[in-house]
């Protein structure tokens, strides 16, 4: 059973959503890479779209991200 | 004074250009600050490519039409003597823009786009650039007392060589590695947003918008001086007679001939309606209105306001930085790196030597205390 963390930092601009999603995995990386945790970002910041997924995927973590009418939800996983 | 030839094509012209501007900055989220600020922060470079590609290609474009006769009045109006001055505003204004979140035009597109963080940004510029009048006899002192170069606007005017021999090399050259990292895919990433326009188009688009601009109004983009003016006329409401006294306001720097007009206009920071005013207000108009478009056509607009209160006091005091630096330098950091660099004006140069240091120390000062 995976763990869900959600972040919302809608209304925020880069760079706190990048360093506060940054914060987050930090805080998490084991448990994120086991596949116990995954990180779930709502953010309506367009440069986070891009900035955080790339982020992600070159510390080896694996990124999604779906648009709605809230915003932007990007979810960060374990490569496992 | 009322708005008739040559203002109207003025008037005009600078309204398309900030509508075309705002729009691609939105799509693009293309914001000078993040260019700099990712590249210290993150070691993330990408934006600073892009910037880099739009000097470059401005570089090519300005030269082109200088030699084909298309733009005139070469160097440009309102572009300063080198001095410290420059270099010491430009460190201020470096450090201003990171703590407001974005620069004097990227907080217009994003004011559009809807951020609340971004009004309060731009009304501490509106602030700071108001200020600036009171500190202005000092500051020209100094910035008089501290020229570098007294006789010269551009480097290749310095070194008393035709414009093109340094320019084009320059050109060739950035050209060169750009189109490199072009192939080795270093100028595109994945980006998921909604209607997403490429960095690296939209900085192409900016180039002609600033190459339009100098062809149709007779300068590249620049906005700031628009800041005070506003400022001025804001506080003239309150008290006419002070803003009156002071002698900032009475300044007339900008007298030039613009393209397809035979008479020369006048414009200054002070509170009239004047040539600043024809070229800037419509300017200013068009970037928030260009970038609300771009936002709502894609349902996208909203109010976006909740920010922890360490971000609002940040973006007020980093705006007034801001403000105040711009009329330092005397300009802001889109009138030196998208119009001054791509022609080597000395205090462009100069400007960009400040601007660095001043960005790293804004964001220690971001990382510190603002952002935890």
């Amino acid at each position: 059973m995976t763990q869900t963390i959600d972040i919302d930092i809608r209304g925020q601009i880069c760079p706190s959503c990048l360093l506060l999603t940054l914060k987050e995995i930090n805080r998490n990386a084991a448990a994120i890479r086991s596949g116990a945790v995954k990180i779930a970002v709502l953010t309506d910041d367009r440069q986070a779209t891009a900035t955080i997924p790339a982020t992600a995927e070159r510390m080896g973590f694996r990124s999604a991200v779906q648009h709605d009418a809230a915003g932007y939800r990007i979810d960060i996983s374990g490569n496992a | 004074m009322g708005f008739e030839q040559p203002y109207l094509l003025i008037v005009v012209s600078s309204l398309a250009i900030g509508l075309a501007a705002g729009f691609v900055m939105y799509r693009a989220d293309f914001c000078v600050t993040a260019c700099f600020r990712d590249a210290f922060l993150f070691r993330d470079f990408f934006l600073l490519r892009q910037l880099l590609l739009l000097v470059v290609v401005s570089m090519a474009l300005f030269e082109a039409g200088r030699q084909t006769g298309v733009l005139g009045n070469y160097p440009f109006p309102l572009l300063g003597l080198p001095s410290l001055g420059t270099v010491i505003g430009g460190f201020v204004l470096g450090i201003g823009m990171v703590l407001a979140g974005a620069c004097v035009c990227g907080s217009l597109y994003k004011l559009g786009g809807g951020s609340v963080l971004s009004l309060i940004a731009v009304a501490g510029m509106l602030v700071g650039s108001t200020a600036y009048a009171e500190i202005h006899p000092q500051w020209t002192s100094f910035a008089n007392a501290s020229l570098l170069v007294s006789d010269a606007i551009t480097l290749p005017q310095l070194l008393q060589l035709p414009p093109w021999a340094l320019l084009l090399p320059l050109a060739a050259a950035g050209g060169f590695w750009l189109w490199r990292e072009f192939r080795a895919g270093r100028m595109d990433r994945p980006n998921h947003a909604v209607g997403y326009l490429a960095p690296w188009k939209a900085v192409i688009v900016l180039a002609l918008l600033g190459f339009a601009s100098w062809a149709l109004v007779g300068m590249p983009i620049g906005i700031t001086t628009t800041y005070a003016k506003l400022g001025a006329a804001l506080q003239s409401l309150i008290a006419p007679d002070y803003v009156d006294s002071l002698a900032y306001f009475q300044r007339q720097p900008l007298e030039y001939t613009p393209p397809f007009a035979d008479q020369p206009i006048r414009g200054g920071p002070g509170p009239q309606l004047d040539a600043i005013a024809a070229i800037q207000y419509p300017l200013l108009l068009g970037i928030v209105f260009g970038a609300f478009i771009a936002a709502a056509s894609i349902g996208e607009w909203r109010l976006q306001w909740r920010f922890p209160p360490r971000q609002w006091l940040s973006a007020l005091g980093g705006g007034l930085l801001l403000g105040l630096a711009a009329r330092m330098t005397p300009s802001c950091n889109i009138w030196h790196l998208w119009g001054g660099l791509p022609i080597l004006a000395l205090s462009s140069l100069l400007f960009l030597i400040g601007l660095l240091p001043g960005i790293w120390v804004g964001a220690r000062l971001l990382t510190r205390f603002v952002i935890r």
